[in-house]
């Protein structure tokens, strides 16, 4: 159990820091914005999430016929490297999925689920190639990362997603009542001064010293019945013939919570006197919180507004402005490894308390120039409580064919670069788009060739 | 040690394609009386052994044919209080406990013909193991023996001590 422990401890503080960076928020399964740089240039995607004015601007592409498709298709190439080193008959066996594999690696396994192979990897990020030593005897434990130093973080790190499953309705006259299926999750690791200290500056561990991580992780997830308003407040020249004019738009949602749960706590481990005179003794403490009944409740809303003006259009979009939920049906444990009795111990806290939990508020701004001579630019700002993500783009159409390219920002504060082209015949266009991505492991850049069906 | 070590191969398999260099002090883990011997051999024996077994883990990536290289190296030291003779000294890597101190040892000396009084110090060479099957295991027993060697009609005492045992394992990066 000790030793159990103790390893899981150990491979989270020295794992934790190289988790992927905030699940790639930026990720599309549209090539074409691949292409961009991860902006969209069209009027759906990110544009309609994030800002509900855009529910009653159409979309432009569909409005002239050129542009935007009705949907992509992605081809996922990806999926097939990945299982031709992972045969899909032979997954029970993998040693990627089995834990009591003796080549089981979690790292592998987590960059699998927040990266899903589904497009090809043209080039991976190298890894360092540095040797890294551990000096090992019952008086000392060193670590030597040598220049993988460099990759462990600063600050708190980790990964995050807020989803909406599905927004489904019906209205008129601009009015939507409709629900939506929301799901967030959030994952924070903050490195304890002693053990950044021990992994970056001194190498060497000290006796009777706890080395650990906190964490602090939740995941809730609900259906929210929402009320809506969209529509054209004030008209442009053109009249009804064109888009031109300001674009109000809100939404009013009752979130109801179905599940949630969340950890707090720090994990490590205590070294003896000597260092390794004996096993670390593990350091295992945490509250673990989840709702016992599907009863979440709390309000919370949307506004947004796009103006649009010939050729140049611009917008802003608000999310989940005060939406907290009040859980009233909540049981609180503490998980403690106690030394005496070699296991974690539970104790119940509180079998049924309240407690609150918080959506993170998004910002989008997004602007958007469409040229009479088939080139559209443009570019959006985006932060879901995560960090802040900036795209610029460009598509240049001639016939049937384009050509993209765009760069972006990432969480990270990295710059990343995207270039795509497609063709279109008729109804039916294929597109490709390369785009660089960065992960903890590596300072250096992946690239990633995506690749879909677009339906017109 | 076992956690530890197990944790340290996951973190370096994440790392890359680097090596991973565990340089072990195999002498820190062992007992001042495993690491310090007395020894007396009566008239009528010609041969005896002094010897300590102990047993180490290993990270389980290690049975995937992951360790490289294994370097070892030892010192050691005799004090013949009694008596003369000679002292070989070796040390074993074997991955159970049975099968320690047969075969050839990894790391052997010889101290020579000794007379009371004397004090020798011995420096096995290093030795080098490439893709050790010993090591594709999750444990290693170690085997650290003094053979006494005497003229039958004699006695024969003294003291050895092992001054130093270290380990190094070298994993390629990529091992999982």
């Amino acid at each position: 159990m000790r030793t159990g422990v103790v390893a899981l401890a150990v491979a989270v503080l020295v794992l934790a820091p190289l988790l992927p960076e905030q699940a790639r928020a930026q990720f599309s399964f549209d090539a074409r914005r691949v292409g961009m740089g991860g902006v969209s240039l069209s009027r759906d995607g990110n544009a309609r999430r994030y800002n509900p004015a855009y529910r009653a601007v159409k979309n432009k592409g569909l409005a002239a016929g050129t542009g935007a498709p009705k949907f992509s298709i992605p081809i996922p190439l990806g999926l097939i490297d990945f299982f031709k080193d992972h045969p899909i008959n032979h997954l029970g066996d993998d040693p990627m999925f089995n834990p009591d594999s003796a080549a089981f690696n979690p790292i592998a396994l987590l960059d699998i689920v927040f990266n899903p192979p589904i497009f090809l990897e043209v080039k991976k990020a190298p890894r360092p190639t540095n040797d890294v030593q551990f000096t090992i005897g019952r008086n000392q434990l060193i670590i030597d990362l040598g220049a993988t130093k460099v990759l462990i973080p600063e600050q708190d790190f980790g990964l995050g997603s807020t989803s909406r499953l599905f927004d489904a309705g019906a209205g008129f006259g601009g009015f939507n009542v409709g629900v939506m299926g929301f799901l967030e999750y959030d994952v924070r690791f903050n490195l304890d001064s002693t053990l950044r200290n021990f992994l970056v500056s001194d190498s060497t561990a000290r006796p009777n010293t706890s080395y650990f991580v906190n964490v602090d992780g939740v995941a809730q997830a609900g259906l929210a019945p929402t009320v809506s308003y969209a529509g054209r407040i004030v008209k442009g020249i053109g009249g009804d013939s064109t888009d031109d004019g300001l674009y109000v738009g809100g939404a009013l949602h009752y979130y109801l919570g179905a599940t949630y749960g969340r950890a707090v706590g720090p994990a490590g481990f205590v070294t003896g006197n000597p260092v390794l005179g004996a096993t670390p003794t593990p350091l295992l403490d945490g509250n673990v919180f989840n709702s016992t009944k599907a009863n979440g409740h709390g309000i919370g809303g949307d506004i947004g507004m796009v103006w649009i003006s010939g050729p140049f259009e611009v917008g802003v979009g608000v999310d989940d402005i005060g939406a907290e939920l009040t859980w009233s049906h909540t049981k609180i444990q503490r998980y403690l490894y106690t030394t005496s009795t070699n296991s974690v111990s539970r104790t119940v806290i509180a079998p049924d308390t309240t407690t609150k939990t918080k959506l993170p508020v998004t910002y989008l701004a997004n602007a958007a120039i469409h040229m009479g001579t088939g080139t559209t630019v443009g570019g959006d700002v985006i932060n879901s409580g995560r960090g802040t993500v900036i795209h610029i783009g460009a598509e240049q159409r001639t016939g049937p064919f384009a050509v993209r390219g765009g760069v972006s920002r990432d969480q990270r504060k990295k710059m990343q670069f995207g270039v795509g082209g497609g063709v279109r015949l008729g109804a039916l266009g294929l597109d490709v788009g390369f785009w660089t991505h960065s992960n903890s492991l590596s300072t250096q850049r992946a690239i990633t060739m995506a690749t879909s069906i677009s339906i017109y | 040690m076992k956690a530890l070590a197990t944790a340290l191969l996951i973190f370096v398999a994440a790392c890359g394609e680097g090596n991973a260099i565990f340089n072990v002090d195999v002498l820190s883990f062992l007992s001042a009386s495993d690491s310090v011997k007395r020894f007396s051999v009566p008239v009528g024996i010609g041969q005896a052994d002094s010897s300590v077994a102990r047993r180490f883990f290993l990270p389980p990536g290690f049975g995937e044919s992951a360790a490289d290289s294994v370097s070892a190296s030892a010192t050691a030291s005799i004090i013949d209080t009694a008596g003369s003779g000679s002292v070989q000294f070796d040390v074993f890597f074997a991955r159970t406990q049975a099968a320690l101190f047969t075969g050839t040892p990894y790391l052997s000396a010889n101290s020579g013909a000794m007379v009371a009084g004397d004090s020798v110090r011995l420096l096995p060479p290093t030795t080098v193991s490439l893709a050790d099957t010993v090591f594709q295991k999750d444990t290693v027993w170690v085997g650290i023996r003094a053979r006494i060697n005497k003229n039958i009609a004699n006695t024969m005492a003294g003291r050895f001590r092992l001054n130093g045992l270290n380990v190094r394992i070298v994993v390629r990066g990529n091992i999982l």
